[in-house]
């Protein structure tokens, strides 16, 4: 139980996706200028991620290694495109705001890189675990960052407005360059945290 | 050598066709209501341009853009009884995230008789406001973007910060709509020209 807790747990600070392995950082910055987006983005990669590595580790002993990137690439391309169909079925206001990114879930280097690190080794309720604690970690930036984007450079938050009249939005948060900024004060943020936790633990140990 | 490469074919074909199995029922289970939803979409924007009319009739193929840039992707005759009100044009343009589409409905007394915005990418709080329906080009009389086209005659410039109020910061934007505009009001009444029958012209 412990070890699967720790497994689950990497993906949000310490090994945290985006903020850490820097990885999967293009759709992170391109959608993450309104929470709803940031929301639909996160639920949407975890899913495929999820579904991804579950798959994967099940037939880890089928795949000849010679082939496995295609194969890894074909299981996340069928994933990607389910989530896509389903949204533009039964979310289809979310589907046109998010446009070409959902697609993009494929190339998303997190998934791939998971899937090629952990799944393609470990047994199939790990790598579930593994991929929640990614896809987590994956939303909660996405979330972060689009909330403070959005509350600044729109004054809304998911869509509700927030800021009094007289705020002028800043423009700047909902640009790219606005969006690296953020991005790069969450890295800091979460190097803050992992020092802590990582601190914590050295001082448990010791005891 | 040959062996495996037949192995490593085998087991890619196996894995091909267990995700395509696995795509055509989610394909099957979701193709109708996405189906659905664009008909339904395509119906209340046409009944709101054309409020009055009682029915419309897809025109099939004999509107043509006339200029490179824009592409017509449909068209309708928007009818009360046997007369012709005007004709919708669903038409795209490349624009700043992608193609934009737009539904331009034309009335016959050869004036625009709405435009909507039906599919947009593009930079919230800036491209994007174009389909804000709280963003006004002109506060005091709470028009939107595609709302300034309503009334408009084809026969004007269409020329963005002149007889076209722009999206501040989205001048490209705003030029892609725009053009669309223009060629959907222009083709479209050379359509009501040559074929309304009972149109007041």
């Amino acid at each position: 139980m412990k070890r699967m807790w720790k497994i689950f747990v990497k993906g949000l600070v310490v090994e945290n996706p985006l903020l850490m392995l820097m990885i999967g950082l293009c759709s992170s910055v391109a959608v993450t200028s309104s929470v709803s987006n940031g929301i639909g983005m996160g639920l949407a990669m975890t899913f495929v991620i999820v579904f991804a590595e579950l798959v994967i580790s099940l037939f880890r002993k089928l795949i000849p290694n010679d082939a496995r990137i295609p194969i890894f690439i074909i299981v996340i391309a069928a994933f990607t495109t389910m989530v896509d169909l389903s949204m533009q079925a039964y979310f289809p206001a979310l589907s046109k705001s998010m446009g070409v990114f959902i697609p993009l879930i494929v190339v998303n280097c997190i998934i791939m890189g998971r899937v090629e690190a952990f799944a393609s080794k470990e047994k199939p309720l790990d790598a579930v675990v593994d991929a929640l604690g990614m896809g987590l970690g994956y939303t909660w930036v996405l979330i972060g960052i689009a909330a403070l984007r959005e509350l600044l450079g729109n004054g809304t938050l998911l869509g509700a407005r927030i800021m009094p009249e007289a705020f002028q939005p800043i423009l700047f948060f909902t640009l790219p360059p606005g969006g690296f900024m953020v991005f790069a004060l969450f890295i800091s943020l979460n190097l803050w945290l992992k020092k802590k936790i990582t601190n914590g633990a050295a001082v448990r140990e010791a005891a | 050598m040959k062996k495996d490469i037949l192995r490593l074919g085998i087991a890619l074909a196996l894995f091909a066709a267990g995700a395509c199995a696995a795509l055509a029922v989610v394909y099957t289970v979701t193709g109708p209501t996405i189906a659905g939803h664009e008909r339904e979409q395509l119906q209340a924007s046409l009944k709101d341009l054309f409020p009055d009319a009682d029915g419309f009739v897809e025109i099939d193929g004999s509107i043509r853009s006339s200029v490179p840039d824009v592409t017509v992707l449909g068209s309708w005759k928007a009818a009360r009884g046997d007369a012709t009100l005007g004709v919708a044009i669903r038409a795209s343009a490349s624009s700043y995230g992608g193609d934009a589409v737009m539904l331009v409905g034309v009335a016959t007394d050869r004036r625009i008789a709405g435009a909507r915005v039906m599919t947009l990418s593009d930079t919230p709080g800036l491209g994007a406001n174009a389909t804000n329906p709280s963003y006004f080009v002109d506060k005091a009389a709470k028009t939107t973007f595609p709302g300034q086209f309503s009334g408009k005659s084809v026969l004007d410039e269409f020329e963005v910060k002149k007889d076209v109020v722009a999206i501040s910061a989205s001048t490209i934007t705003s030029k892609a709509l725009t053009s669309i505009v223009k060629e959907a009001g222009a083709v479209g009444s050379a359509w009501l020209e040559a074929n309304a029958s009972g149109g007041s012209r």
